[in-house]
């Protein structure tokens, strides 16, 4: 399969505008270290995202999902970020259940001006997935 | 009761799936589950599911403007009159109206056609096999079982027969096309090597088809396999009543739906009657069909569905939806499947324009009679010789071009829509190709290009499988050349 | 009169129906009286087709409705999708009510407006398996048939020739046969969720066979009695104290059953064995749609995520739409099996669907088809 040195990981991280898109900016702008291996998709509130998302995500070749927003209570729009922590707990109990190794989806909340916190997020996340591997759920021809 | 509800059969195949169709106030259709039909248990394939989309009122019409049914008879009695009629009937419909389309053959000296080509080229004794080889439950008790189609998208109710077989112990190898999942192996050999790396013998199923634009050589060699290992074969087919079109009316001249066309062409079909069998859904080029058959001088339709070709019919005879049909059918194993519904429309119509054109009155009951005469009571054991034959070559290509073969399903007879728009190619191919996600393929033939999406699956290089019609192709297997777009 | 709670027995005071009925014809008479007297414009009874055949009919002909009496065990149907839109009264196994329930907090079914009369159940058995059975275990020509009967934990058949035999359910099931798979770890067996609970457990003495054992569960159900007392088409009496006690004891028996089944099905896998097993479970699937169609629950018709979000043309490694539906009815699901039945390459769609709710609805504290007013968890997004 994979050697683990060379492999770099997919990894698909829904970033809310707001809060924890202006984080991944940060986190850019501060020049601190992250492997390429983060797809950041834009979305206006982190609770847009669907579950159906992050399986899509898992069923396009994803080998980790990691959902992030606004802290609670800073919500650009008052209260999407608590409907997201609701969706993530159906989502994480089933993905549990189903036997995707917990390590490939994160919920976290990262504000705009943690652009180190967010990099040493993807850092973690990153280490973790490469030694776990390619996600079972990759199709053929996706590295 | 609101409403109506009718226990018939899914008229995608010849397995004979029974379901309810139920019909409310408003005359919406709906399908429920008949879960002590033998056949399925309740199970339907997705063909089966979407069965209201596929229904639709036929209405009759002479010279384009509506009529009455008796109007409608009365003026395809004055066009068949003297004149050299040609008969087809794929076995859409029930064995009584059958048999009753074959006494008006009988009447006006010709014969009913099934469309089923390849029977003309098989000798008779190889027909029995042909018609009803075994029963489904032969499946289940088959200790090893070759599948020549691919049931998940062809005839998916055989699915839980070999999964029944797998249960007892069974092994299944699928020989051909896409490597699926409940086979044990799969084998993508040549038909030389059938025999000797099958494995199989005298306890073990073939699980093969035939079907309107079946290559003879390939059922010849399919029967050899049988003869040679000793195995039982039976041979899945598209239409509900096929076996009963061709157990009950025997002695039929079985011209193939493509010399039907090639007659009309070539100016030598003149007057073309067809019950419930629609060739502009049949035939590969929907708009070629259509425009042949305006050349007739005289098409009559007997339609129990509003479909494409009534559109050009100079005369339709309508009659009631198959489900409401009081009737039968025989399925591929040779059981009589009945409808509980009461509608006599299409016998009445039939009886009435074989009078008028100098038969008898024919009913119902009687025609039912004959179709009980007529089942068959034991599956006879096997009694022709070996056939000299010659397959096709069908083998692996590099490079861009590729061998599309159709895998053909309910969908494609019926020429109705359905998301199984798309190519099967497997990875190196899509790589030969630099398919990128979101890219179609064109495939260019001599007839034409067409333009589809892709999946990648398990299968042969240089091969290319779809369950959709396309209109530049009209061999069951063509070479096509493909590039991305 | 009747009030809410009360436990009675009564029967059919029609002599025809109360000898056809399973057990005296209540539940029958009930529903015509419904019917006759303008409760309800229709109602949705099963029309026999033979013993192991039914299809469910919605009528306004009372001669329907009295004609439709008698138990059917080989006729696993679930009656909830017929009530939508419409207002009826029907009878209900406690699955049929369950989903109506459901259909009812998804706005599809107006309670108010629908009668359901519950019916006990043990569990139903699959036809075309039975039948086999009848001639495996019992030695019996299915066509030979001519009644059935579920008592003490013995499946009885009755023949033309006047015979019966009877064969411990639990025997018949270790031999594969026997109710279907949810049925045997369903743990509502009285359906105290609909407007009256009828069976025959409690009932003893010489009416046994011949009369109904019948709780009134709220208003709609004292009005049920009430209605049909009122058009001389039910007797009824209290039920004795011995009466109701042997109910509550067959009861807590069926339960513990179901409960100790549901512990040996649904065992934990060790984690790294739960996807394949999984994506084998599913990878027969050729996409029918069946699954969704028969589910009583399911509501969202051609507008459903599980459908737009899938294609027949994915190279996906699991199927959306599976993946879907499995999270949507994490809450909801009710374990009747429509799904099992129906589906044509026999994937055990209840029991994977369940190992999803079962520790979603235990976790969440919720059963779904109990309560109408409680709203399933996922609901709760739209929060305050």
């Amino acid at each position: 399969m994979a050697d683990n040195n060379d492999w770099e990981p997919k990894i698909v991280a829904f970033c809310c505008n707001w809060c924890s898109y202006g984080g991944a900016d940060t986190a850019g702008m501060g020049r601190f270290q992250q492997p390429a291996s983060t797809r950041v998709i834009r979305v206006m509130c982190s609770g847009r995202i669907d579950p159906l998302h992050v399986y899509n995500a898992f069923l396009e070749g994803a080998d980790a999902v990691l959902v992030t927003g606004c802290h609670l209570g800073d919500c650009h729009y008052v209260n999407g970020n608590e409907k997201t922590e609701l969706k993530y707990q159906f989502l994480e109990e089933m993905v549990k259940q189903l036997g995707l190794e917990p390590e490939r989806l994160h919920l976290n909340w990262i504000s705009a001006s943690e652009g180190e916190r967010f990099a040493n997020f993807i850092n973690d996340v990153t280490a973790k997935v490469k030694e776990i591997g390619p996600s079972p759920l990759k199709p053929e021809g996706v590295s | 009761m609101i409403g109506n509800v009718y226990q018939t059969v899914c008229p995608g195949c010849n397995i004979g799936c029974g379901l309810y169709i139920r019909e409310d106030e408003e005359g919406a259709l709906s399908i429920d589950f008949m879960k002590s039909s033998p056949a399925n248990e309740g199970k339907l394939c997705r063909f089966g599911i979407k069965l209201p989309e596929h229904y639709s009122k036929a209405v009759s019409m002479v010279d384009g403007a509506q009529a009455s049914v008796e109007d409608a008879v009365k003026a395809a009695s004055d066009k068949l009159k003297g004149a050299d009629v040609t008969m087809l009937n794929v076995g859409n419909t029930t064995s009584e109206e059958s048999l009753a389309f074959k006494a008006i053959a009988d009447t006006l000296g010709t014969v009913v056609n099934t469309g089923m080509g390849v029977y003309s080229e098989l000798p008779s004794e190889c027909h029995p096999t042909v018609g009803v080889g075994m029963s489904l439950s032969d499946i289940e008790s088959a200790k090893r079982i070759a599948l020549f189609i691919d049931p998940y998208i062809q005839y998916p109710l055989v699915i839980r027969r070999i999964l029944k077989a797998k249960e007892n112990g069974a092994s299944v190898v699928s020989v051909g096309w896409r490597n699926i999942h409940l086979a044990d192996e799969n084998k993508f050999i040549d038909p030389d090597k059938y025999e000797s790396e099958l494995g199989l013998d005298s306890e073990s199923v073939i699980i093969a088809d035939v079907h309107p634009n079946a290559d003879p050589g390939w059922v010849k060699r399919m029967l050899n396999l049988a003869l040679k290992t000793g195995a039982k074969i039976i041979f899945m087919k598209p239409f509900v009543n096929a076996t009963g079109v061709d157990l009950l009316c025997k002695g039929t001249g079985q011209k193939g739906l493509k010399e039907i066309m090639d007659g009309i062409n070539d100016g030598s079909i003149k007057t073309l009657v067809t019950l419930d069998s629609d060739l502009v859904e049949l035939m590969p080029n929907s708009d070629e069909a259509a425009e042949t058959l305006k050349k007739l001088d005289n098409l009559i339709v007997i339609a129990s569905r509003d479909s494409a070709v009534n559109e050009i019919a100079n005369v339709v005879i309508a009659a009631e939806p198959q489900y409401a049909k009081k009737g039968s059918f025989m399925n591929v194993e040779g059981q009589l499947l009945k409808n509980n519904g009461s509608g006599t429309a299409g016998i009445d119509a039939l009886s009435s324009l074989n009078q008028n054109l100098g038969g008898e009155a024919m009913e119902s009951a009687s025609l039912h009679n004959k179709v009980l005469e007529g089942i068959i009571k034991k599956i006879t054991k096997p009694k022709y010789k070996e056939l000299a034959c010659e397959v096709m070559d069908i083998g692996s290509m590099e490079g861009a071009k590729g061998n599309l073969v159709f895998l053909y399903n309910p969908f494609m007879w019926f020429d109705q829509k359905d998301d199984n728009d798309f190519v099967m190619v497997n990875l190196n191919m899509a790589k030969r190709l630099a398919l990128r996600k979101g890219a179609m393929i064109n495939l260019t033939s001599e007839g034409g290009s067409v333009s589809m999406r892709y999946k990648v699956e398990d299968m042969p290089d240089g091969l290319i499988l779809t369950a959709k019609k396309i209109p530049a192709v009209t061999e069951w297997v063509a070479t096509v050349s493909t590039e991305v777009v | 009169m009747v009030e809410v709670g009360d436990k009675l027995v009564g029967y059919a005071t029609d002599d025809e129906v109360r000898k056809r009925g399973a057990s005296g014809g209540l539940v029958t008479a009930v529903l015509a009286a419904a019917l006759e007297k303008g409760m309800v414009e229709s109602v949705v009874v099963l029309k026999h087709i033979d013993e192991y055949e039914a299809v469910p009919i919605i009528t306004d002909d009372v001669e329907e409705v009295l004609a439709s009496t008698g138990s059917m065990h080989s006729v696993p149907v679930n009656l909830a999708k017929y009530a939508v839109d419409r207002k009826v009264a029907m009878p209900g196994k406690p699955c049929d009510i369950k989903a109506v329930i459901e259909q009812s907090k998804r706005n599809k079914i107006d309670l108010d407006n629908t009668y359901l009369v519950g019916l006990n159940c043990g569990g139903t058995m699959p036809p075309v398996l039975t039948k086999q059975m009848l001639i495996e275990m019992y030695d019996i020509d299915p066509e030979d048939v001519v009644g059935e009967d579920i008592e003490k934990g013995k499946l009885i058949y009755r023949t033309k020739d006047g015979n019966e035999k009877a064969i411990s359910i639990e025997e018949l099931e270790e031999a594969g046969f026997g109710r279907r798979k949810n049925c045997q770890y369903c743990q509502l067996k009285i359906p105290t969720n609909s407007d009256l609970a009828c069976g025959n457990w409690g009932v003893i003495g010489d009416l046994a066979g011949s009369a109904t054992f019948c709780e009134v569960m709220n208003e709609k159900g004292k009005r049920l009695i009430e209605n049909a007392v009122e058009a001389g088409r039910i007797e009824v009496e209290p039920a004795s104290d011995k009466a109701i006690a042997i109910r509550e004891k067959v009861n807590g028996v069926m339960v513990k059953m179901g409960e100790t089944t549901q512990e040996k099905v649904f065992t934990q896998m060790p984690d790294e064995e739960r996807l394949p097993y999984y994506r084998e479970a599913l990878a027969d699937c050729i996409d029918c749609g069946g699954c969704k169609l028969a589910c009583p629950v399911c509501s969202c018709g051609d507008d459903a995520k599980c459908t737009l979000f899938h294609n027949l043309g994915d190279n996906y490694k699991m199927s959306m739409f599976h993946l879907v539906r499995l999270l949507h009815l994490s809450d909801s699901c009710i374990g009747c099996g429509q799904c099992t039945d129906v589906c044509p390459v026999d994937i055990p769609i209840t029991r994977i669907q369940m190992s999803f709710s079962i520790p979603a609805q235990t976790r969440l504290n919720y059963k779904p088809g109990m309560n109408a007013d409680e709203k399933p968890p996922f609901f709760e997004v739209m929060i305050q």
